[in-house]
Order: structure tokens, then C-alpha cells, then sequence
């Protein structure tokens, strides 16, 4: 049995006096299931525990059903000294509890689309609202929003306010934190902030995040957001936009087998280039002509994999396609045939231009693939693989950044592929895009591991760390997954010390840390 | 790989891989719809807590395997408080290849096997079973209460209808309108009276693994004995137990049909044609074990290779059962062949259709919860507009008719065979 500390009786019944005893636990079964996470594993194994897919279990479960609820709830946390965190749909290790004495809030019950504004092009979210529920309800209005990478079930809520939110429609919707309008926010004193224009005092409405009304968007989430160490968001406003295409959605078939009336105005194009000088001028030349709905750089492995079904599949034309060396997926999208016809003599113009090959006949993509670029659901063809991915790099800036980025890593990856602790994917796996037509550029590079293999496992971690060190020594931007004091005090010195401000802030919102800072920054204030 | 079930220890890997994506909470992402019905997991729906849905219960799985927790109530509950529906396999398949389900059926078996489990209610069913052969208590002699004087039986017919127990005492609409289809399609069939057993399915469900293995024995030695090659029921919970489980422990070769397939047939056979009109707007609920538990397994042969490294690929590809293959045409086909009725769908269908709230042995244990779950769909049955909810299941049929009448939902109940006999004019 794993001996952890547990939950005092008047603590609980306080827990339970708010939410009724049937949405609290402190069973050890109910609990385990909080511990258990993907990337605990690795996680583990940088704090030197052993390569477990468990954290640290939770010393209760709450489900609050209101924001007043999870406010009677981080009162009863500051009462007895208990830690918080919260979670809504928990995908990841940043969902686990870090500290003893910690309990966690699953925001399930919270799970209403308090409202679709048409005209102001917004939706107000509860936290457990799916990426996938909510396009499903705003495609009837014709309107789209922004889905992170990590899938369409996971929450937008989540991540538009704790988490940075690349996806597969960055090009055009942008990421995470830039959809983010009116918060609700429970402060980790319990007390309630609504952030732009929700804080209004005359006709408070959600269209804005940044004023009229408190603008404190980067107090809030900063680059990454705070991963549940800063309080609790229980409502938010997320931007929608125009629905790609003719928001038609017919699937037939039986899964997984389906199929899928491919819109209208609606293709794939998979842009083959030799080399890297390519395929940087041409990220970028497709980017300053707004073409794409979805545009980005994903090597020749990812590309196969997000495109099968099936690992004997993906593993039999990775081998068939050697030729295809920089691929740059553009996915254009149109309302009016007119527009789809200007498009695609746009896409036909820059092929010529940048000297790029249209590979597109040579690969099989079914028109389920074209249901999943629009539901954001290619990203999970990765754990087809080798059943556990994690990304390591994740910065975001220029395009030019992003290509040096994937360069350098490749030397390094190859160490660990050589070792057999990582999937071969020839040390070129990277998945990158744009942020609003080139604005800006994300990278990253998803590595396969095996998470029942504690030598994969830790050579993973080992390969992470060696990529954060990378990230510092040459350059490449702050990684997505800086996480916690140990790190970003690692990363602070080379970043104009952004860790000392970043703490001035949770020791101005949170001196005793009541939000569990494990992948925040913890105030050293605590009384 | 054969098809005998296996031990939660030979899953540990699976629930080791499970990244607690949570899409086994949803349908098939692709075909969410909308906000309302975008869940397929009536457990999690009910209770909430991550253990309830099906990568949850792999996890508690797991941490009971690796002896980080113990039995205790909690644990049962999570256990039992599933329908075992399998829609979590299905989604978790859609693009991964875990078995959630496989998973939950072990751990039951598991935990019977350490004298925890299975609850009481299960208990007390399972002993009826052993002592007069259904789970509701009732007399052998009674089986055939519900045949009328009318119905024409062959008893040396070498079609057997297997009404079920259900059918059999509690829904016995269901088994004459049946016999009567067959009587006036043709059909010879015979029926085994007293020496018709329970098929199995609530007690399997309750991992009561050494109790069904003799049960099964016994049903497939009947059939032989009588010179039974084909069965035809009406019993969804019947069909994917003689169809998909009965092989994993007794090989056999009679033919397992649902009522839907055999009239399917026949009507493409020009065998069954109906007279009368039937004006009415229907939607249909897909019985989870005539639909994604219906599938049979099937053995796999092969070995595990790495033609890349840590890309474990079996060769030759192992099937896995992931829902594509259940019955979902021939009820369909049927009722579209019905003149003047009008089918139109709920949101969730076939494969990941929303479970009726019954089955796993949740309605003996927690009838409660299989009334909300039951409710939860009916809900969706009315958003239809139809003005009836058809299904082939009598267990289907008693939680669905208990929900409408909770839910004050006006909409009528009818089993396929009772619409087909009304559009054959009786």
C-alpha cells in the first residue's frame, strides 16, 4: 500500500459541507487515478524517483459545481493549509498534485457553454467544456474557435488560461493564450477577479480581455500559464472565428473505418522541399500570403503517422517514403469557389516560386484525415507510435528560430535513438507552426518513448533535460515545458531574470503557496 | 493468442500504457454533434469521479495489481457501477488499441476469484441460476407461461428459438410477437422449454467465470443433444454471449442469429412481406451487446516485431474487436423496409451508441443509477421528435420503458418484432 499523509476528519467534512459527500473523496482507489498521469514518468525520473506512472497522490478529490463552490473550497484550503490544484479534462503530469496536503479540484461538473455570442464572435466556457463540444455547438452558428494540439478533449478553457495552446490551426487561429477575453478567475485567496472587459463596473460583458476594464492577461497566464499554481478560472471567454469552410459534417461509416464528406472547398496540400534553405522560405512566403488555414512544418515521420490508421500502416510507408524529405503541410480552406479558385492559384504560384514539389498524390490521406484537421486530431496519431510521445523544445518565436531550433536538435536526438531509448524517427521529428500567418513561430519536437520500459523511459527524461540545456546554450527560446522553481531559476539568469518577477507575482496573489506551485514558481513569502 | 479470457496480470501493459486521455469519456471525437450528447460513458456521466469511466478503472486496476490499494467498498463500486457497455473500447480504439473493457472484465473476475466480490445482488441472482436456471427466481415450468395456444413449434425443427429469460418471464410481448413472426414467416422452429438455461450474460458480467464455464457446457451440449445447428434470439444480452463469448470458452459450430438478422434475411428473401402500414416516426436504440459486443474475437497467431525501434508491431496484424463489425444494419434495414415508417436517428448510434443503463448487472446492484442512465437516453430518443423508441433487447426494453415513464416521456416502447408484426397485419 503506498503510505501517503492523509486527510484529517474536520478537514474533510469541511470539504464536505460544501459539495455534499457524494463529490468528495478520500479514497485511496478514487485518488489513484489523480496520481496516475501521462509524462509522470518521466517527471519521476527528474526528480530522481523511480520511472512510475504515478505522481503524488492527492489527499482528497472535491467536484465544486459553481464558482461559488470553489470559492467556499480554496477558503477551506486556506483554513486548514491545505494545498489546491485544480484540473478540468487533466490531460498531463502538470495536473498532478506536487506538495503533501494537497487536494484537487475536478472541475467535471463545471461543464455548461454559458453562451455563444455570434455577432462579437465569442464563446464563454466552463472549464470542463471539450474543444470538440464547443466547435460542435458554434459550427451551428457557421464559427470555429482555436483547439489546442493536445486534442479536441481536452478543455479550452485550460488552456487558454494555464497552458500555451499550439495547435493544429495556429496559423490562422493563433494559439492558447491569444484567444483568451473575459476571465472569472478564483484568486488562491478564494476571492473572485473578472479580467478585461467582465470587470467593467457599468455592463460588464466578455469581448475583451484587455480593457476597457483590468487588463492583467500577462499577470495571469504569462507565456506558458501558470498550470493550475495560481488559483482556479472557472468561466472564460474564448474568441471564435469564421468556420473554415461550409460547416457541413457528415461521417458515415462504422469506426474506425469512417469516412467523411470532405467539405467543399477544402485540400490538403503536403509540399515536399530538399532541404532546410526551402522549406524556411517557404514557411514563410506561404505564411505572408494568408493561405493557409493550417500551415505547418511537420517532418516525414510525423506526417505518415498523423495520416494512418494503424501502426503496421505508419511503419510500412515510413519505409515507402523516403523521398519526402521537408515537408510543409498547408491545408487551404474556402467559403466561395471564387475564393477556393484565388487560393489555390496562390498555393500553385508559390510552389513554382519556392521550388517546392506537391507530394500530395503520392500519400494516402482519407477524407477521415480531413474530419480530424478540422477537430484538431492529428496530433494523437502520435501515440500510435510507440504508445507514449512527449514534446521536448516548444518555443515560440521567428520562423527562422523555429528551423534552427529543429536543426541543432537533430545531432542529439540521434544519440538517443542510437541508444534505443527513443523511436527512430532519423532524429527529424518536429512538428512546428505559425502563430497568425507568421507573426510568430512555434517548434517542438515530439519523441516517441515506451512508458512501460523504465530504460526508455529515463533515457526520454535524460534526452529532455539534455534539450533544455540546448535551449540555453544555443539560443532556442524558452521551452514550453519549464516547469517549477528548479527550472525556471535555471532559466531566469538567461532570459532577463523573469523567474524574479514571476515570483513577485505568487507571492503578491499567494504568499502561502495555497495554489500548489509544483509547475508555477512558489512564493518563498509562506507564513 | 487464444480467446479464453485472460488474467488482469496479462493486461498489465495495456493499463500501463494508458496516457489518461479521457477519450474513452467521449464518443469517437469525430462524430461529436454537439454539447448534449457528446458523452458515451453512462459511469463517469453518473458518478464523475475519474475512476468511474473506463481508463480510470484500468488505473484502480492497476494499482490493486501492483498492491498500492486495497479492496474496500470504493473499489467494488467502481467495479460494479459499470455497464459494461464497452463504449470506452470503442473510443479508446478509434486511434489507440487498449482494451478498457477487456481490462474491467478481468478485474471482476479477479476480484470473485479473491472471494471480494461479486455483490450481493449478483450473488443472489447467480444462485437462482444455479438452482432453477434464470436470474429472476422463477420456475423452470413457468418458461413457457407465455406462449400462446396458437403458436406453431417444430420440435424437431433444426432452428431453435432462444427466448431468453427475460422475454421469457418479464417481457413476454416480445417473445410472441417473435413466435408469431417466425410462425407466419415460415419459420420452423423449436423452443426448450424447461431445459432453456440462463445463456449466461448476467452472470459472466459479474465475473463469475467458474459458474458460466459449466453453464456454457451445458447450453452447447442441449443444443447438440436436440440436433440444434442454428439459434435464433430475440435477446441481445443472449446473442453476444452465444456469439462472441461462448467460443472464447467452448468452441461450437451452431449458428448464432439475432431475430433482427433472420428477419433481415428473410425479407431480402421475399420470404417475409409486409401487408399494412405502419405510420409511424421511430428512432432506434442500438443494444449495446447486439452492436459493439457482439463482435466475436478471433485468435491471433503471430509475433510482436520492431521493424523500428520501440514500434512494436504484431505480425501478422492482431484483430481487435473495436465495434466495427456489430448488428447494426439488420434492424435498420427492417425498419426502413416497413412501409410508412419513418426511422430517424439519435446523435449516438451504433458503434458508439449511448448504453440503455442496464446491463453488467448494474439494474440488480444500482438500480438507480440504471434509471438515469436510461433516462439520459430517452432524452435523446425524444429530441428526435419521434413518437416511438424501438429496440431488440428486453433488458433494453424494461430500463427504456422505466425511464419514459420517469421522465413523463409520452413516447411509446415496441420491441422490432412487435412492429414488424403489425406492419404483417396482425
Amino acid at each position: 500500500m503506498v503510505e501517503e499523509s492523509q486527510i484529517k476528519d474536520n478537514e474533510f467534512e469541511a470539504l464536505v459541507s460544501v459539495v455534499g459527500p457524494q463529490n468528495v473523496s478520500r479514497e485511496p482507489a478514487i485518488l489513484d487515478t489523480y496520481a496516475f498521469q501521462w509524462c509522470a514518468e518521466i517527471l519521476n525520473v527528474t526528480k530522481d524517483r523511480p520511472p512510475a506512472r504515478y505522481f503524488m497522490r492527492p489527499i482528497a478529490v472535491i467536484m465544486p459545481s459553481s464558482t461559488s463552490e470553489v470559492q467556499q473550497i480554496v477558503g477551506v484550503c486556506n483554513k486548514y493549509r491545505l494545498k489546491f490544484k485544480a484540473l478540468s479534462t487533466g490531460l498531463g503530469a502538470w495536473n498532478c498534485v506536487t506538495t503533501p496536503r494537497s487536494i484537487h479540484i475536478d472541475l467535471r461538473r463545471m461543464n455548461k457553454i454559458v453562451k455563444i455570442d455570434v455577432k462579437n464572435l465569442y464563446a464563454v466556457v466552463e472549464p470542463y467544456v471539450s474543444g470538440a463540444q464547443l466547435q460542435a455547438e458554434a459550427m451551428k452558428y457557421g464559427l470555429n474557435n482555436h483547439m489546442p494540439g493536445a486534442g479536441p478533449q481536452v478543455s479550452p478553457l485550460a488552456s487558454a488560461t494555464s497552458l500555451g495552446g499550439p495547435g493544429f490551426t495556429s496559423a490562422s487561429t493563433g494559439y492558447a493564450a491569444r484567444n483568451v477575453l473575459g476571465v472569472e478567475w478564483v484568486l488562491p485567496t478564494g476571492e473572485v477577479l473578472q479580467l478585461g472587459a467582465l470587470g467593467m463596473k457599468n455592463q460588464p460583458d466578455w469581448f475583451t480581455g484587455d480593457g476597457p476594464g483590468p487588463s492583467l492577461r500577462g499577470i495571469m497566464r504569462g507565456f506558458m500559464g501558470t498550470m493550475g499554481g495560481f488559483g482556479v478560472f472557472t468561466k472564460v471567454a474564448t474568441k471564435l472565428y469564421p468556420f473554415p469552410c461550409k460547416p457541413d459534417w457528415k461521417v458515415t461509416g462504422e469506426s474506425p473505418n469512417y469516412n467523411f464528406d470532405i467539405p467543399t472547398y477544402m485540400q490538403f496540400w503536403i509540399i515536399n522541399y530538399p532541404d532546410w534553405e526551402h522549406l524556411e522560405n517557404a514557411f514563410r512566403r506561404f505564411e505572408e500570403e494568408e493561405v493557409g488555414f493550417m500551415c505547418y512544418y511537420a517532418s516525414t515521420a510525423a506526417v505518415i503517422a498523423s495520416f494512418s490508421r494503424a501502426r503496421e500502416e505508419m511503419a510500412s510507408q515510413y519505409a515507402i517514403h523516403t523521398r519526402l524529405k521537408r515537408p510543409l503541410t498547408i491545408m487551404v480552406t474556402a467559403v466561395s469557389e471564387r475564393e477556393f479558385q484565388y487560393k489555390k492559384k496562390v498555393v500553385e504560384r508559390l510552389l513554382e516560386e519556392t521550388e517546392g514539389k506537391d507530394y500530395t498524390p503520392r500519400l494516402k490521406i482519407r477524407p477521415v484525415s480531413y474530419a480530424e484537421a478540422l477537430r484538431c486530431l492529428l496530433g494523437f496519431h502520435g501515440f500510435l507510435v510507440s504508445g507514449a510521445f512527449q514534446s521536448v523544445f516548444g518555443g515560440m518565436d521567428t520562423i527562422a528560430l523555429a528551423v534552427r531550433m529543429a536543426q541543432k536538435n537533430i545531432p542529439l536526438k540521434k544519440q538517443y535513438i542510437a541508444k534505443k531509448v527513443i523511436a527512430d524517427d532519423s532524429g527529424e521529428g518536429v512538428w512546428s507552426t505559425t502563430y497568425e500567418h507568421g507573426q510568430m513561430a512555434h517548434c517542438e519536437m515530439p519523441t516517441m518513448y515506451d512508458a512501460t520500459n523504465p530504460e526508455s523511459i529515463t533515457g526520454m527524461a535524460e534526452y529532455a533535460e539534455k534539450t533544455d540545456e540546448m535551449a540555453i546554450t544555443e539560443h532556442l527560446a524558452i521551452p514550453f515545458f519549464v516547469q517549477g522553481d528548479k527550472q525556471h531559476e535555471w532559466f531566469g539568469p538567461h532570459c532577463m531574470n523573469y523567474h524574479l518577477w514571476m515570483r513577485k507575482i505568487k507571492e503578491a496573489f499567494d504568499p502561502n503557496n495555497t495554489a500548489d506551485p509544483g509547475f508555477y514558481i512558489s512564493s518563498k513569502k509562506e507564513t | 493468442m487464444t480467446l479464453e479470457p485472460k488474467n488482469l496480470a496479462d493486461y498489465r501493459e495495456i493499463m500501463e500504457r494508458c496516457i489518461r486521455c479521457s477519450m474513452c469519456k467521449w464518443i469517437p471525437q469525430v462524430q461529436i454533434k454537439s454539447w448534449k450528447y457528446a458523452q458515451v460513458c453512462p459511469s463517469i456521466d453518473e458518478f464523475n469521479f475519474h475512476a468511474y469511466s473506463g481508463g480510470g478503472r484500468m488505473i484502480v486496476a492497476l494499482s490493486l495489481l501492483s498492491e498500492r490499494i486495497g479492496y474496500s467498498e470504493e473499489v467494488l463500486n467502481i467495479v460494479y457501477r459499470c455497464t459494461a457497455c464497452g463504449a470506452c473500447s470503442v473510443s479508446c480504439k478509434y486511434l489507440n488499441d487498449l482494451e478498457p473493457l477487456e481490462v474491467i472484465e478481468a478485474l471482476r473476475r479477479k476480484i470473485v476469484e479473491d472471494g471480494q466480490g461479486p455483490l450481493p445482488a449478483h450473488k443472489k441472482y447467480i444462485q437462482f441460476v444455479e438452482e432453477v436456471h434464470n436470474p429472476y427466481g422463477e420456475a423452470p415450468a413457468k418458461r413457457l407461461d407465455w406462449l400462446p395456444s396458437d403458436i406453431k413449434v417444430s420440435k424437431d425443427a433444426k432452428l431453435a428459438y432462444f427466448v431468453g429469460c427475460t422475454a421469457s418471464y418479464r417481457r413476454k410481448e416480445i417473445a410472441i410477437a417473435t413466435a408469431r413472426v417466425l410462425n407466419k414467416a415460415g419459420v420452423e422452429f423449436q423452443l426448450l422449454g424447461e431445459d432453456e438455461f440462463c445463456c449466461g450474460s448476467p452472470v459472466m458480467r459479474a465475473g463469475a467465470d467458474e459458474q458460466v464455464k459449466s453453464l456454457i457446457k451445458r447450453n452447447i451440449d442441449e443444443f447438440k443433444a436436440r440436433g440444434i445447428e442454428k439459434v435464433v434470439t430475440s435477446c441481445a444480452g443472449c446473442y453476444s454471449t452465444m456469439k462472441a463469448e461462448y467460443p472464447r470458452y467452448y468452441k461450437h459450430d451452431i449458428v448464432i442469429v439475432h431475430t433482427s438478422e433472420l428477419l433481415d434475411q428473410l425479407i431480402k428473401e421475399g420470404k417475409l412481406k409486409f401487408t399494412k402500414k405502419v405510420p409511424l416516426t421511430v428512432t432506434y436504440h442500438d443494444p449495446c451487446h447486439l452492436g459493439r459486443c457482439s463482435e466475436p474475437y478471433q485468435e491471433w497467431h503471430g509475433q510482436i516485431m520492431e521493424p523500428i525501434s520501440l514500434v512494436k508491431i504484431p505480425v501478422p496484424p492482431k484483430p481487435l474487436r473495436k465495434g466495427t463489425y456489430g448488428c447494426y444494419y439488420p434492424p435498420r434495414n427492417v425498419l426502413k423496409a416497413i412501409p410508412g415508417l419513418k426511422l430517424v436517428e439519435m446523435e449516438r448510434i451504433k458503434e458508439y451508441a449511448y448504453c440503455c443503463g442496464a446491463g453488467g448487472g448494474v439494474k440488480a446492484a444500482f438500480p438507480d443509477f440504471a434509471l438515469n442512465t436510461a433516462k439520459r437516453r430517452t432524452e435523446e430518443a425524444k429530441d428526435t421528435g419521434a413518437e416511438v423508441l424501438i429496440s431488440c433487447c428486453p433488458f433494453c426494453s424494461t430500463n427504456l420503458q422505466d425511464a419514459l415513464k420517469a421522465n413523463n416521456i409520452k413516447m411509446k416502447y415496441y420491441d422490432l418484432s412487435e412492429l414488424v408484426l403489425m406492419a404483417m397485419g396482425d
